[in-house]
């Protein structure tokens, strides 16, 4: 990142209630009171795209026997996620590995920024879980045809593919090669509405994360998995 | 409402693409070329029954709660539109508007509009022979007034849990449709 100008997808904040039901805030209180109650092993945290996760086959399967939790909101960008973290959802928890995958959210800022926002995140999940690994998927692809979000998404995973490994923690997953075909679409057996994944879009995604996951854990050294039991 | 004041809630509008992905265009596009070789839009009820609703032409119409900054009367109207349309477009079909559901963990003002927008859209329909007026709320507020993560994972959009407690009754409303002769 270049300047001294804060980056405005660095700020946290929280989401204002304008259409009036308090959706937003229900849920974090939610998270902030699971924290309390649950010993996750894998914590899920972002969007949508980790919210909806919750709701397919694909992760009572693969991620629910992980002992995962899933902090993902709908419509959150980077600064949402960072204010929710620093404002409950890491107390009381002591994952092994924090999944993070945000920033297709991020309308109002430049990829620079929004990679300097996930960034920001994964130093804040750094220095609260200092023993804790942290895995950064990258943003997907969007919309039916080739658009600006989509190079803008792809240029943000370029940013956190060099930025990312100089924290020694975290590692970057790239699974958006799945999604474009030779045409240049993207079709809705994938992304039922070009953004949103379908239960087969989730399988793509699911099964490398899963497997990065399993290796992860399984490369923790013994006397931390027992300190962690 | 006068007549040269419309309702922004029964004017017909795209959705812009402020996002610039075209994602709204797209999904506009597909419903339409799939209605081109498809059967109606029903296809959260099984193959059978989309079959028989094709000859009876059965709509199935959900909408409302987004319409953020309407009036419950201004929403009522905009769905009566839409009833109009369908009538309009497929003469001979059915239209089923199903009751928006409350929303939000805690009771707040938009459980109170969509409630209030049910109980006009339900008076509105009971004079009109081509659609009708089905509640599938099977009751997701609890005694204590909130609603569970459990039924609405962000305390809108329904699980898998919700849809199922949803559909059952539509199921079964719209077999009996199927059962008993046309009204019309
Ligand atoms: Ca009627």
């Amino acid at each position: 990142m270049s300047g001294d100008e804060p980056n405005p997808a660095a700020v946290p904040q929280p989401v204002k209630d304008v259409h009036g039901d308090g959706r937003w805030i229900s849920q974090h209180t939610r998270f902030v009171q699971e924290c309390k109650d649950a010993e996750p092993d894998v914590l899920f945290v972002g969007d949508s795209m980790v919210q909806l996760m919750q709701q397919y086959e694909v992760w009572r399967e693969l991620f629910s026997p992980l002992h995962a939790l899933n902090f993902g909101i709908g419509g959150d960008t980077t600064c949402n996620v960072l204010w929710r973290l620093q404002n409950g959802e890491l107390e009381n928890i002591r994952p092994k590995v924090v999944v993070l995958w945000v920033g297709t959210n991020n309308y109002e800022h430049t990829a620079e920024q929004v990679a300097g926002g996930i960034l920001a995140i994964a130093e804040l999940l750094t220095s609260c879980l200092p023993r804790a690994k942290i895995v950064v998927l990258g943003l997907l692809p969007r919309g039916e045809h080739p658009n600006p979000l989509r190079e803008k998404n792809a240029a943000v995973n370029g940013y956190l593919h060099s930025w990312l490994p100089k924290l020694g923690q975290a590692q970057f997953l790239d699974v958006s090669g799945e999604f474009v075909h030779s045409d240049g679409t993207i079709i809705p057996q994938d992304m039922f509405d070009f953004l949103h994944l379908t239960s087969t879009g989730y399988r793509n995604v699911a099964k490398p994360l899963s497997d990065l996951l399993l290796q992860i854990l399984e490369e923790m050294p013994e006397e931390r998995r027992a300190s962690l039991v | 409402m006068s007549a040269e004041d419309p309702n922004p809630a029964a004017t017909p509008t795209p959705c812009k693409d402020i996002q610039g992905d075209g994602r709204w265009m797209s999904l506009h596009n597909r419903f339409v070329s799939d209605s081109k070789d498809k059967e109606p839009d029903v296809l959260f009820v099984g193959d059978s029954l989309v079959q028989l609703m094709h000859q009876f032409g059965v709509v199935v119409l959900w909408v409302g709660t987004n319409n953020h900054g309407h009036t419950p009367e201004q929403i009522c109207t905009g769905i009566m539109a839409i009833v109009q349309v369908i009538k309009n477009k497929l003469p001979h079909a059915h239209t089923v508007i199903l009751g928006l559901l409350p929303r939000g963990k805690s009771p707040n003002p938009l459980r109170e509009r969509n409630a209030k927008v049910n109980k006009l859209v339900q008076e509105a329909v009971s004079s009109l022979p081509h659609a009708s007026f089905l509640n599938v709320d099977p009751g997701f507020v609890h005694s204590n007034g909130t609603i569970s993560h459990q039924d609405m994972y962000d305390y809108l959009h329904l699980t898998p849990q919700g849809y199922q407690a949803v559909c059952e009754p539509l199921h079964a409303h719209l077999i009996s449709m199927l059962e008993k002769p046309a009204e019309n």
